[in-house]
């Protein structure tokens, strides 16, 4: 029986001809565009992921404390809120970081009349505070340190990128959904149409006693065919411009996000893509059939 | 197997209330072949709508195999239909499809399977006289030939009670001869028919029980 329905819906296709392939087209365009948004957004969620968990905040201190100083210090700072680790830098230990960064050129420092750098806090933050208001929290907090002389870093800069990910997200959003409306109404317009072509079968069908079921599945069944068809183009068409585009990209975005590879949708992403495409395709299916039920 | 009881049929068209069937009574018992005559607008086709719950009466109780169609939902119009077979004046076939998948159509949507289907479908084509025309389409056909698959798709599914309204209407003597044969051996085996025909004399030469309609009355019930 199902393959009786499903050989019906691809009947039923043929005869909608260039108006389903219109609406297939259209599907395709739509989850296109939505999975090429989700594709960069999700990538740059990576890179977002990634530099959070790398953000440090430098609390530079007014004078080195004593050993028992620091270790009072370090306790005050680990036990404030959105504190995940915290560690003390010694005037010599920043001296000497320096002098391995610089290098063959270390010789330089050696010709300082003293250590000009201070001692500092290295804080690593909780996830909670690596957004901008805990950020701005934090900061606050280790600044009001009567031992601060001055804090540097932050998530700013990743905080906008995360803002540019969510940008990102919401244009893709938009216009999947822009396109998603147009491929529902074609998918309707193709339906319409098949549903016109096909009243001699749903003639007979009712005088011969099939089940409502039986009498409107083929229709939701080409309507779906359409949309997984069009998602399924959609795909083919993000892992062909993925494997093209991405091995091109991928050293720029390394340089700049830090991000050895683009990665193509997750399985879960591209099932729900497919799913999409299908219910697309099958509301528009469902969409003429309501309007037209006596 | 089929009874009206003072059954009534108005149309409306706008303000315009007219009347098809005034107060329409008879009984037809299982295996009687029953012929329904009358002239155009004498209200035939309205009443076979009725038998196959097409339509609802305005006023009595339509019984039909042993249901009373008057209030019946949609999965009981579509259980009932499954036990009626119903042939019309213009064959209703399906032009895509071939006289075979035509009738095998009628077993597809009702699910039964497949391995059934091939030869059940070309039983009813062999009752008919059509089984050597199986792979022609509907545009292939004679006006008889497709008089006589449209039966073919009416008797697939064997049912108890057949319904023909004016299936020679369309045609020349000699196929209204052939067609008349054919549900005279669909009768034989049993199944209860109902012809509705306006031909006089097509109702004459059958010889069978005939209820004459005029005006929406049943004005003779004779043999």
């Amino acid at each position: 029986m199902l393959g009786f329905l499903v050989g019906e819906a691809f009947r039923d296709l043929r005869r909608a001809g260039r108006v389903a392939v219109s609406a297939v087209v259209l599907i395709t365009l739509s989850l296109g565009a939505l999975g090429g948004f989700w594709l960069v957004s999700s990538n740059i969620g990576r890179a977002v992921a990634k530099w959070r968990d790398q953000v440090r905040i430098v609390v530079y201190l007014k004078r080195e404390p004593s050993a028992g100083d620091a270790a009072a210090l370090l306790e005050r700072v680990r036990g404030m809120p959105g504190v995940a680790g915290v560690v003390f830098i010694g005037k010599a230990d920043a001296l000497r970081s320096l002098k391995q960064v610089l290098g063959k050129d270390a010789g330089v420092v050696d010709q300082l009349p003293a250590n000009p750098l201070p001692a500092s806090l290295e804080v690593t933050p909780s996830a909670t505070a690596v957004t901008p208001d805990g950020a701005r929290d934090l900061l606050t907090r280790l600044a009001a340190l009567p031992e601060t002389d001055e804090v540097a870093g932050g998530g700013d800069w990743v905080e906008r990128l995360a803002h540019w990910q969510r940008l990102l997200a919401t244009i893709g959003l938009g216009v999947g959904a822009v396109l998603a409306v147009a491929a529902i109404l074609t998918v309707t317009t193709a339906t319409t149409l098949i549903l016109h072509a096909r009243r001699h079968e749903t003639e007979i069908m009712r005088l011969v006693g099939a089940s409502e079921l039986t009498i409107r599945l083929p229709v939701l069944l080409q309507g779906m065919l359409q949309g997984l068809a069009g998602a399924v183009f959609a795909l083919g068409a993000l892992v062909i411009t993925h494997s093209v585009v991405a091995p091109r990209l991928e050293p720029l975005v390394n340089l700049t996000l830090g991000l050895s590879q683009i990665v193509f949708l997750t399985p879960l992403g591209v099932l729900a893509l497919l799913g999409t495409g299908t219910l697309l395709g099958g509301l528009g299916g469902w969409l003429a059939r309501a309007g037209r039920e006596p | 197997m089929i009874e009206l009881h003072r059954v009534s049929k108005v149309y409306s068209v706008g303000p315009v209330k007219v009347p098809a069937l005034r107060e329409v009574s008879f009984r037809i018992n299982k295996g009687e072949f029953v012929v329904l005559t009358g002239p155009s607008g004498a209200g035939k086709t309205t009443l076979l709508r009725l038998l196959y719950r097409d339509d609802i009466p305005s006023e009595g109780d339509v019984e039909v195999l042993g249901a009373n169609l008057v209030g019946l939902g949609r999965s009981q119009v579509a259980a009932l239909r499954r036990s009626i077979g119903v042939v019309f004046q213009d064959s209703k076939l399906l032009p895509v499809r071939t006289v075979y998948e035509n009738v095998a159509f009628v077993l597809r949507v009702l699910g039964t399977p497949r391995r059934e289907i091939t030869a059940r479908a070309f039983d009813a084509l062999r009752a008919v006289g059509l089984s050597a025309r199986a792979q022609a389409y509907p545009a292939q056909l004679s006006q008889g030939e497709a008089q006589r698959a449209a039966l073919a798709r009416a008797i697939v599914r064997r049912p108890p009670l057949l319904l023909a309204d004016e299936p020679t209407g369309n045609l020349d003597e000699s196929m209204a001869a052939e067609i008349v044969a054919v549900l005279k051996d669909i009768g034989a085996g049993g199944t209860t028919i109902v012809l509705a025909t306006h031909q006089a004399r097509l109702a004459a030469t059958l010889r069978r029980r005939t209820l004459t309609l005029g005006g929406g009355r049943v004005v003779k019930d004779e043999g």
